[in-house]
């Protein structure tokens, strides 16, 4: 019990700590990118005075990098979130609407993925050569940007976010997979156990996957990592909204607020992807 | 044996789990009966009608406000709308409105004077800030009265050129009640948003106009915008039928949309906007002192203007969907289109001679300046403009056969502007302007020399050259004189310094690209915006009733 | 032993076709003929012509041989650092291993599109295409190692406990000398990571191009030429856009083919 509640502080400690360099980081990062004092209606006759007047307002308040991050943390731990540069709400009810769908999103494509790419690398690397069936379609995978991809969904009437989300990934794992099941099915003692005719079935529960299980948990973090860096590029062009979408039209109106609230909910689902992988890992060495 | 089987397994799960990707992409919203929907870009950042400070805040605004005047979009004329008439006194600083009998708001109560000097007081006082406020030069020193029920006069401390189109510009609200568009005056009102999803407005049951028929106006139930960005996504919708019009459609998908919807898609010829090129010739930007003085070079303009092919630009950037350009003023503008105007046109042995003669020189491939550094530059431009990108690299082509070493960079848009803005560390850059006003005046901030908007050289403290001077006092002059034949000719004479000089290397015209579905009636698609949907209120679908 | 020597050819002989169609006397892959634009196949321009005009071969071929060495080196360099810090954080003192860790964690969730504007507008605008693309996939190599470094150290610590380890630990073997027997244990991952890091680099150069980075115009990129394919217009004007991505396929094949048994 007390073991446990030590482990729960830990991790909370190593989640803390990485929260703070994320917002550390970010702020500086967008703060200092070339056009954060910038906006695009000062191109426009119509309202290039008001804007120029909002954006000087800003530049006035606006203060060295120490005070900003002062200010964030103040209001962090007053438990308020910010209030978005763009839409002047609070960042809260922009983003809480929005974790569901990513979510769901997110779930539905790993888990997915991971069948498929299991059932493809099970069936491939079983065989005695590398098959071309499980290859080619990989490589087009991995060669198609996400875009493509989607534009096609859109040509062909069918499909949609998860599908393409859990396309992309189940091609990733199925190279890491497929690997690591071809290195151990040429295990020697596995060779022998086959040899002597053991039910495939049973080799796999008694001796592959227990063999592979730091892999594939080591794995399945980096898929989670995967799937969130592509949930940009799908929730954009899919129109979904979700975090991904809302994180980008805040990077491309420098959204400092809302970036901040996007990017430590990244934190702390990485660290979660890293945290989960690490659990298993010791479950079985106990 | 037992692998067949275990195999099989293996396909049957991977075949259960395949229908939970089946949820399509976005699917659009549920139609209302009647209901009209297209999309808009992004969220609008107020549905104040007072507030409004960017597009799609605007477009709401056009769709819900109750306005005194409107100014038709498809004849451009200042037209009586809650007015049933207006007057200007001689001296142009007395404004009469006499409203039509019975007018109702949304929501049935009467609207009368007391409304219309209330919401035209509220933009007035600087504490709104409304942007549309500083058409009136002197916004404090306006004031507005109310004679009796139906009559209202404006007295202005001096006249206003254009003024009957600034009253387009502002909603009519109930007095002390604003309602951010819920009660309006116009033919539809802010019925509910979903942030990022849409904004659904419903027909103004209470709408005073009537077609010839005498049925009430706006036929429509009410109408959907659909915030949406993607432009792939919006022509799928539309040829699903989701959506009726596109209100600015991307050249390259013209011919897709031709091919897959027949009479949808229409070309109108050239829009008011233009597609330039411009030379950094700040005084204040980083550039080194050589590159300055080529930018200051009437000779290095006007070469590289002759140099471009804008045939090719129009063509290959804008798949035969532009119009050349010469000048700030499109062909589509009637009546300020200057058909005398006179400018270099494509000729690329005249440049290498003006070059020549200007000191620059050829040494093999390379272009030399008279400072004997290699003309080597960057064009900049914004990233998602498939045409402007095109357009760059097709200019890096025609560039290089005067011996210039062109790179393209593109930036977002926020990163471009501050480099238009605050740090002026750019050599040339290749960005399009969207006219709403066909009038010149509108252009103000981009001819004078102290504007920051005078992209070349912004916020002169004192006009840099006599022709900036020359094209200063000229616009000073048409936006104060009460004669057209004076401001007809200062216009001409600023085109024609402007066509001479090429602080402005202007491109092409793109060509207005629209679509709207066979079942919509009523559609009269007009050059000035919103193309499409300027007469709302008499589109509906076929069938819809 | 076939398949990989197989697999070998088809690579060379893709990059050694590539090269003699760039270096053949009279190619260039920036001449635009206006005249010809999206033309189909010819006797002239046997893959046809892109939107500008510019022989379509020639452009493949030289993005081709661009976007493989700025991939292939930007993919190893990223792998040999993943594989680098994750091995040095599991084998290192326990405090080393932990702040790498959560240097890691936070590096993933930064948004490094911000710092990829700063490169950008530290860069003079002048700067040649062939530097920009240089410089595109050495920072691509440099954001892309820490979800692979997580991934290693995880595999590391296992590997730190497992019977083997613990065996030539007993019979007194050095640290650095365990090292050297761990990294073969460590490829099943570090191979298929080097692998998939080549496409993804390939469309990631063209990602940045929107950032002002990437290999810009008028030299061809790989990237850039996939991106096409995002246009449904685009897709339904000529089947030669797929060429692109063919030849990626191919590569990528012939790349996992050689690699087969390793």
């Amino acid at each position: 019990m007390k073991e446990r509640a030590a482990a729960a502080a830990r991790w909370l400690a190593r989640t803390a700590a990485v929260i703070l360099l994320v917002l550390v980081g970010t702020t500086a990062l967008v703060r200092f990118a070339p056009g954060y004092f910038s906006d695009a209606r000062e191109m426009d006759a119509r309202y290039a005075a008001i804007a120029r007047a909002e954006l000087s307002a800003e530049a006035a308040g606006s203060r060295t990098l120490g005070q900003i991050l002062g200010a964030e943390i103040g209001e962090l731990l007053r438990g308020s979130s910010g209030v978005s540069r763009q839409f002047d709400v609070p960042v809260w009810e922009l983003v809480e609407p929005r974790l569901a769908v990513s979510g769901a999103l997110l779930l539905r494509g790993i888990a997915l993925a991971w069948a498929l790419a299991v059932c493809a690398s099970l069936l491939s690397s079983a065989g005695r050569n590398p098959s071309l069936l499980w290859h080619v379609p990989a490589a087009i995978l991995l060669a198609v940007p996400a875009a493509a991809l989607a534009t096609l969904c859109l040509l062909l009437n069918s499909g949609g976010p998860v599908l393409v989300m859990a396309l992309l990934l189940a091609a990733r794992d199925f190279k890491f997979l497929h690997r690591a099941l071809r290195t151990a099915w040429l295990d020697p003692h596995i060779l022998h156990a086959r040899a002597q005719g053991i039910r495939t079935r049973d080799l796999l529960r008694a001796h592959l996957l227990p063999a592979l299980a730091p892999q594939l948990s080591a794995l399945a973090s980096l898929s989670i990592v995967t799937a969130l860096s592509a949930l940009v590029p799908i929730e954009v062009i899919f129109n979904v909204p979700g975090l991904g979408e809302l994180a980008w039209n805040a990077a491309i109106n420098r959204d400092l607020p809302v970036l901040l609230a996007v990017t430590m909910i990244m934190a702390v689902a990485v660290t979660c992807a890293g945290m989960g992988s690490h659990r298993s890992a010791t479950w079985r060495d106990a | 044996m037992s692998m067949r089987v275990s195999r099989l397994t293996l396909l049957a799960f991977a075949a259960l789990l395949l229908p939970m990707a089946r949820t399509a992409a976005a699917q659009a919203a549920s139609r209302l009966p009647g209901e009209l929907v297209w999309t808009i870009g992004y969220d609008p950042k107020t549905f104040d009608p007072a507030k409004v400070d960017d597009q799609e805040s605007e477009t709401v605004r056009y769709l819900t406000a109750g306005v005194l005047l409107r100014f038709n979009r498809l004849t451009q004329q200042v037209e009586p709308e809650l007015a049933q008439n207006w007057t200007v006194s001689p001296d142009g600083r007395t404004l009469r409105f006499t409203l039509r009998p019975g007018l109702e708001f949304s929501d049935g109560s009467s609207l009368s004077a007391r409304d219309v000097v209330w919401s035209l007081r509220r933009v007035l006082l600087p504490a709104t800030q409304a942007p549309v406020a500083d058409e009136f030069l002197t916004p404090a020193r306006v004031s507005v009265e109310a004679v009796n029920d139906r009559t209202v006069v404006v007295h202005l401390p001096q006249r206003v050129i254009g003024i009957g189109k600034v009253f387009d510009e502002i909603a009519i609200e109930p007095a002390g009640r604003p309602s951010e568009g819920r009660v309006t005056s116009g033919p539809f009102f802010v019925n509910d948003y979903l942030r990022s999803q849409y904004v659904r407005l419903r027909r103004n049951p209470h709408f005073f106009r009537k077609d010839a028929t005498g049925r009430a106006l706006p036929y429509a139930s009410g109408i959907r915008l659909d915030i949406l960005e993607n432009t792939e996504q919006e022509i799928r919708l539309f040829l699903r039928g989701d959506y009726d019009l596109i209100d600015s459609l991307p050249p390259d998908y013209f011919a897709l949309l031709a091919k897959r919807s027949p009479g949808s898609a229409r070309d109108l010829g050239p829009s008011l906007n233009t597609e330039q090129m411009w030379f950094n010739q700040s005084p204040a930007s980083p550039l080194p002192g050589w590159e300055k003085a080529w930018f200051r070079s009437h000779a290095f303009r006007v070469a590289v203007s002759q140099a471009i092919h804008r045939d090719d630009l129009a063509r290959i950037a804008y798949d035969g969907h532009a119009t050349p350009a010469y000048s700030f003023t499109s062909p589509a503008n009637t009546v300020w289109y200057d058909r005398a105007l006179t400018a270099p046109h494509t000729d690329v042995a005249a440049a290498q001679a003006a070059l020549a003669a200007a000191g620059f020189r050829r040494q093999g491939s390379v272009l030399l300046g008279p400072d004997g550094h290699p003309v080597r530059f960057s064009i900049l431009t914004n990233t998602g403009n498939a045409a402007r990108s095109k357009m760059a690299t097709l200019i890096q082509q025609d560039l290089a056969a005067l011996g210039m070493q062109v790179t393209v960079v593109t930036l977002d848009f926020p990163a471009l502007i501050d480099r238009l803005m605050n740090t002026q560390n750019y050599e040339a850059c290749l960005l399009g302007l969207e006219n709403v006003d066909p009038d010149p005046n509108a252009m103000m901030n981009l001819w004078l020399s102290s504007s920051p908007n005078h992209q070349w050289d912004p916020s002169e403290k004192t006009p840099a050259t006599p022709w900036e001077a020359e094209i200063d006092r000229l616009m000073h002059l048409q936006a104060s004189t009460g004669s057209d034949a004076i401001r007809r000719k200062a216009v001409n004479r600023v085109q024609q310094i402007v066509a001479n000089e090429q602080p402005f290397i202007y491109l092409v015209y793109p060509n207005l690209l629209v679509a709207a579905s066979p079942r919509l009636e009523g559609v009269r698609p007009a050059v000035l915006e919103p193309h499409l949907t300027w007469n709302a209120d008499s589109l509906q679908l076929r069938g819809a009733q | 032993m076939s398949l990989r020597r197989g697999a070998l050819w088809v690579l060379v002989g893709l990059i050694l076709t590539a090269g003699a169609v760039v270096a053949r006397p009279g190619a260039s892959y920036a001449h635009q003929d206006r005249e010809a634009t999206l033309a189909g196949s010819s006797m002239q321009h046997p893959a046809g012509t892109d939107d500008f005009g510019r022989d379509r071969l020639i452009r493949v071929s030289a993005a081709l041989l661009i976007s493989l060495t700025g991939s292939i080196v930007g993919a190893a360099l990223t792998t040999a650092a993943a594989a680098g810090v994750g091995t040095l954080a599991a084998f290192g003192p326990k405090v080393v291993g932990w702040s790498t860790m959560l240097v890691c964690d936070a590096f993933l969730a930064l948004p490094w599109m911000f710092l990829l504007m700063m490169v950008r507008s530290a860069l003079p605008f002048t700067m040649s295409p062939a530097h920009s693309a240089a410089i595109t996939f050495l920072v691509l190599a440099a954001l892309g190692w820490p979800a692979c470094a997580r991934a290693v150290y995880r595999g590391a610590v296992a590997q730190r406990t497992s019977g083997w380890m613990l065996h030539a630990r007993a019979t007194g073997l050095h640290r650095t000398q365990m090292i050297r027997y761990l990294l073969p244990n460590l490829l099943s991952l570090l191979l298929p990571q080097f692998l998939v890091s080549i496409p993804a680099f390939v469309i990631a150069e063209a990602n940045l191009g929107a950032l002002g980075l990437g290999i810009s115009e008028p030299l061809p990129s790989w990237g850039g030429m996939l991106f096409e394919l995002n246009n449904s217009a685009m897709l339904l004007e000529t089947r030669w856009v797929f060429f692109p991505l063919a030849l990626l396929v191919v590569v990528l094949l012939a790349l996992e083919g050689t690699a087969a048994e390793a």
